[in-house]
């Protein structure tokens, strides 16, 4: 989180960013994982309540608090991205300056990795897995390399300025700058071989890089949010192979995902808040809305595919207050389910859990 | 030699027979609430939340009737204090040591001569100092002391007041205020629970005033006040899992000087003229922010230049109309890129008619606010509104004991500064129009001396309503950095406040008080009747709160009870178990003894605060310090 973190601080009128996910009085015992997904509810800026959704594909109900209820704590503040890979489920805490590692079925707690450099906090974003390693981009300008077995952190790559998200292409991780937490904006992305886990290079594509997706023809797309002034935001679309920007769209995109030769988004700053479903190869909208069936979607957050099934994932942070809502969309567009994330608040991103 | 004067204005009247709800405490009970601030007094007073984030220097804001900190108006000496960028002034900065008095007013001030601004909150809490005390002005009057407690906290403290002439007095108090805040509390969280200290939580200030009071051979007074306030102190910020670190530290530098000038003209007219600059200076700091500069280095600075002229005149033996003109200039700068850099022209005028005979009591105003507000980018917001008000009170004979009274009052509140022209917010919305509340209030008092034990008992009950429509919400957008500030609530609020006083006389050497207050309320979101936030409890409204104080004297000791309560309450607009806190209570116990000798007097004074070491939090997140103790040693001459 990048701005938010002091933006609060002044807005001591607004008690509704407080809020503690203190012990209820009953809690439900923990459903036992067979197949579904588990999703990840990042909470409010300081308020220590991230947490877990557990939903189960045969019973079609959602187990709430699934994390606090396995395991007898609570995650903290503000998570910002989860992955589940190689039997580990990773949980980055962004404010909490952590990242937390369960067993990827059970969500049974095996450790945390901190995120720490001295007292301070490094502020973990994004991460992305590779190989036998897993990478995580912090907000003081780093990427740890941690690997999967041992659970620490072996490097830390210097990239440019906040770095936020991440995408692997090939033999490559790339890493959007974007200088959000200063007086200007950067707008180039690092890359980083991942044989000799270094940056190489940094590539201009944007102002404030935000989201990257990866297709399979080597190129990455950006979704770059401008400065909130003059420059405004756009979408881009660069060649791995020759280093430079082919298209690029006037368009408010936030979160992208890859799939099939198109790109699914949610509508970013300035943007429609709905899902898009753009073409790779003029990024533009191949429908009106990625929704078919005229499903309503209040504030589509969390945007996650199933690589096997094509099926969607849209987390509705509704007003980002309230609990939020998951609805899982087949590819073509129509509404399979939905569930509360109750309690759960902004619901940002949905893993398929893999037996 | 002074002329004699008839006196025109209005006796200051008992706060159990105003026709708008009045609570008081002067400054005997002040002691007794053993608190440090007027925040820790305030706290005793039904229909108030004070929302403290913990410790000495943590911030603290009074919410009354649950309006919201930005509707209740602060007035130091009959002026008030405002702070445009927040719209709430923190209370941690006005000691108790030299208060005299501190009181809460609902609608409007309950002296009908007052500046057209101090009409222009939903609720008035106002106080005053020591210094202006006319029957004094001859007397030499020194007083010294310290304070020394828990956590580091020493608060020495000196003032003198003396006469310069025979018409003038002069008084000087200052003040020094150490506290480390390193006060235990607990993190529950499963197997990372743990016992820790709060940290990054100390506070250093300095208060001085220089006060002069001169009375003229018309008998009209003129108050000069000056009065600066220096700290620097951690903030701690809410305590959060795995990281509890905080290095951001504020620095204030805050100056006012003001002067207030009273002349009673014969034929019942009596003249308030009013004048005050001030500037506020606060800086914040935080070396662990991750930006390209090395941390924040934020500074601001706020000044004002303000006026007002008010007239008051008795007509036949019931009425008394009053008029009263204000003006304020203020601007905000600061070192941010890209500010705003706001200022705002402000004009309020006010004409209140008050009727009364021994039955009813009619008090009937009309305010007119503008505002004009001009940024460095692009034009600011204005508004030019009226907003009546109306308050009622009826015996069915002078000499009966109960009132009967009821009030309605129309005001709203201005967008503040960080509301419209906050810079880290880039998606500022020029349409964000003020926030209009709507108070309604019915209730009796009952007042009666009796000769037995018990010399006075005072209650009373006033049920009240409240509605705000365009309430002021930060929404959050697709990107969770941007906010847009909009006017979206609707809140309905449904009350009751209980107040009553009691005091007697066991034996000659023996006399005890006991103060209780309760509010039972329910503050809803109206909102959108779609949202799952419909009928909900708006965040840190408990149903249930209330305080209680009992004192006994006897002889040269004194020794008292108090206790703080409040009912569980959501911390979040959804009322769901995840966002509901428990209720909590705290209780202190003090004892005094006074030594007289010669010229001379003495007092000694033990506190122990939080008794039953209840750990609590009243912002979530922001942890309140368990049992403390202090000790006090006061010398002033008599």
């Amino acid at each position: 989180m990048r701005k938010i973190s002091y933006a609060f601080l002044p807005f001591f009128a607004f008690t509704f960013l407080l809020s503690c996910s203190k012990e209820s009085g009953t809690v439900a015992p923990p459903v036992p994982v067979s197949t579904g997904v588990f999703v990840m509810n990042q909470g409010n800026y300081g308020a220590n309540n991230t947490t877990i959704t557990y939903y189960d594909f045969n019973t079609g109900a959602p187990s709430t608090d699934f994390f606090r209820t396995t395991n007898g704590f609570g995650l903290g503040d503000t998570g910002s991205d989860f992955i589940i890979y190689g039997g580990k489920m990773y949980v980055v805490m962004n404010v909490s300056g952590y990242v937390a590692v369960t067993n990827s079925v059970s969500a049974v707690f095996i450790d945390t990795i901190s995120f720490k450099n001295g007292t301070l906090n490094r502020g973990p974003e994004n991460i992305v897995a590779s190989g036998s390693k897993v990478f995580v981009s912090s907000t003081d300008g780093t990427v740890a390399v941690i690997d999967t077995a041992s659970l620490t952190i072996e490097k830390f790559i210097s990239v440019g300025s906040n770095p936020a998200q991440m995408a692997v292409s090939g033999d490559k991780l790339f890493v959007s700058n974007t200088g959000g937490f200063s007086a200007s904006f950067d707008s180039t992305l690092s890359v980083i071989d991942l044989h000799t886990l270094s940056e190489t290079e940094k590539i201009t594509v944007g102002i404030n890089p935000g989201c990257i997706a990866a297709d399979e023809d080597n190129n990455l797309f950006i979704a770059c949010t401008g400065d909130y002034a003059s420059a405004g935001p756009r979408l881009v679309k660069l060649d791995l192979s020759t280093k430079t920007v082919t298209l690029s769209i006037d368009s408010a995109y936030q979160t992208i995902r890859y799939y099939n030769h198109t790109l699914l988004t949610t509508g970013g700053y300035l943007g429609a808040p709905k899902v898009n479903v753009l073409n790779t190869s003029d990024l533009l909208a191949a429908r009106p809305s990625f929704v078919t069936d005229g499903t309503a979607i209040q504030n589509p957050y969390g945007l996650d595919i199933d690589p096997v099934t094509g099926d969607v994932y849209v987390g509705d942070a509704k007003d980002f207050v309230a609990t939020g809502e998951v609805i899982c969309f087949d590819k073509t567009g129509l509404k399979k389910f939905s569930f509360s994330s109750s309690p759960g608040v902004s619901p940002y991103k949905t893993q398929i859990i893999i037996r | 030699m002074l002329k004699p004067v008839k006196v025109t204005a209005e006796l200051k009247q008992n706060p159990f027979t105003t026709i708008t709800p009045v609570q008081k405490f002067n400054r005997d009970a002040i002691l007794q609430t053993n608190a440090e601030t007027i925040a820790g007094v305030a706290k005793y007073f039904s229909g108030v939340l004070i929302k403290d984030y913990g410790g000495v220097g943590g911030l603290k804001t009074i919410s009354v009737r649950s309006l919201g900190g930005l509707n209740t108006g602060l007035v130091y000496d009959g002026i008030t204090i405002a702070d445009a960028q927040t719209g709430q002034v923190d209370l941690s900065r006005y000691s108790s040591v030299f208060v005299q008095t501190l009181e809460l007013d609902q609608a409007n001030p309950s002296q009908i001569l007052n500046p057209a601004r101090v009409y222009a909150s939903a609720s008035i809490l106002s106080f005053t100092s020591s210094s202006f005390r006319p029957a004094f002005i001859n007397q030499e009057k020194w007083i010294t002391g310290i304070n020394a407690g828990s956590f580091g906290f020493w608060q020495p403290y000196a003032g003198i007041s003396m006469p310069v002439g025979k018409k003038m007095s002069l008084s000087v108090n200052g003040e020094a205020t150490w506290s480390q805040g390193d006060y235990p509390y607990l993190i529950e969280n499963g197997m990372f629970s743990q016992k820790t200290t709060r940290t990054n939580s100390d506070l250093k200030s300095f208060q001085g005033e220089l006060n002069t009071l001169n009375i003229f051979n018309d008998s009209s007074t003129l108050q000069v006040k000056g009065w600066a306030y220096f700290s620097e102190r951690g903030l701690p910020g809410s305590v959060i899992y795995f990281n509890d670190v905080s290095a951001q530290r504020l620095k204030d530098g805050d100056f006012f000087i003001q002067g207030r000038y009273r002349k009673a003209f014969s034929g019942r007219t009596t003249l308030l003229a009013s004048a005050k600059y001030s500037s506020f200076y606060s800086r914040y700091t935080d070396p662990n922010f991750l930006n390209n500069a090395g941390g924040l280095d934020d500074q601001y600075t706020q000044n004002e230049i303000y006026g007002s002229g008010a007239l008051s005149h008795g007509i036949g033996n019931h009425l008394i109309i009053s008029f009263a003109s204000d003006l304020a200039y203020t601007t905000l700068n600061s070192n941010i890129p890209h500010f705003a850099e706001p200022r705002r022209l402000s004009l309020w005028n006010n004409l209140t008619v008050r009727f009364n005979d021994s039955h009813w009591q009619v008090s009937a105003a009309l305010l007119n606010t503008q505002i004009h507000d001009q940024t460095q980018t692009n034009a600011g917001t204005n508004a030019n509104k009226f907003t009546p008000s109306l308050a009622l009170g009826y015996k069915t004979n002078a000499g009966s004991p109960v009132l009967l009274r009821a009030f309605y009052k129309e005001i709203f509140r201005m967008p503040t500064f960080n509301d419209l022209y906050y810079t880290y917010n880039t998606n500022i919305n020029p349409k964000l129009n003020p926030e209009y509340s709507s108070q309604f209030d019915l209730g009796l008092t009952f007042t009666k001396n009796l000769d037995s034990r018990v010399r006075q008992i005072q209650f009373s009950v006033d049920g009240y309503f409240n509605k705000i429509k365009d309430k002021i919400i930060a929404v959050p957008t697709q990107n969770l950095f941007i906010w847009t500030m909009k006017n979206i609530g609707k809140v309905q609020i449904l009350g009751v406040d209980l107040n009553a006083e009691a005091a007697g006389r066991f034996s000659q050497q023996t006399r005890w008080s006991v103060r209780l207050a309760y509010t039972g309320q329910q503050a809803l979101d109206k909102t959108d009747p779609a949202s799952p936030l419909y009928n909900n409890k708006i965040p840190y409204t408990p149903d249930h709160s209330g305080s209680g104080l009992a004192t006994i004297y006897h002889n040269n000791w004194s020794a008292g009870y108090s206790i703080l309560f409040s009912s569980s309450r959501y911390v979040l607009g959804e009322n769901n178990p995840e966002n509901e806190m428990s209720g909590w209570n705290t209780q202190d116990i003090f004892l005094s003894r006074q030594f007289d000798m010669r010229k001379i007097r003495s007092v000694i004074r033990l506190e122990c605060n939080n008794v039953f070491d209840e750990r609590y939090d009243v912002i979530r997140y922001y942890p309140m310090p368990g049992r403390s103790f202090k000790i006090s040693i006061t010398i002033n001459n008599i």
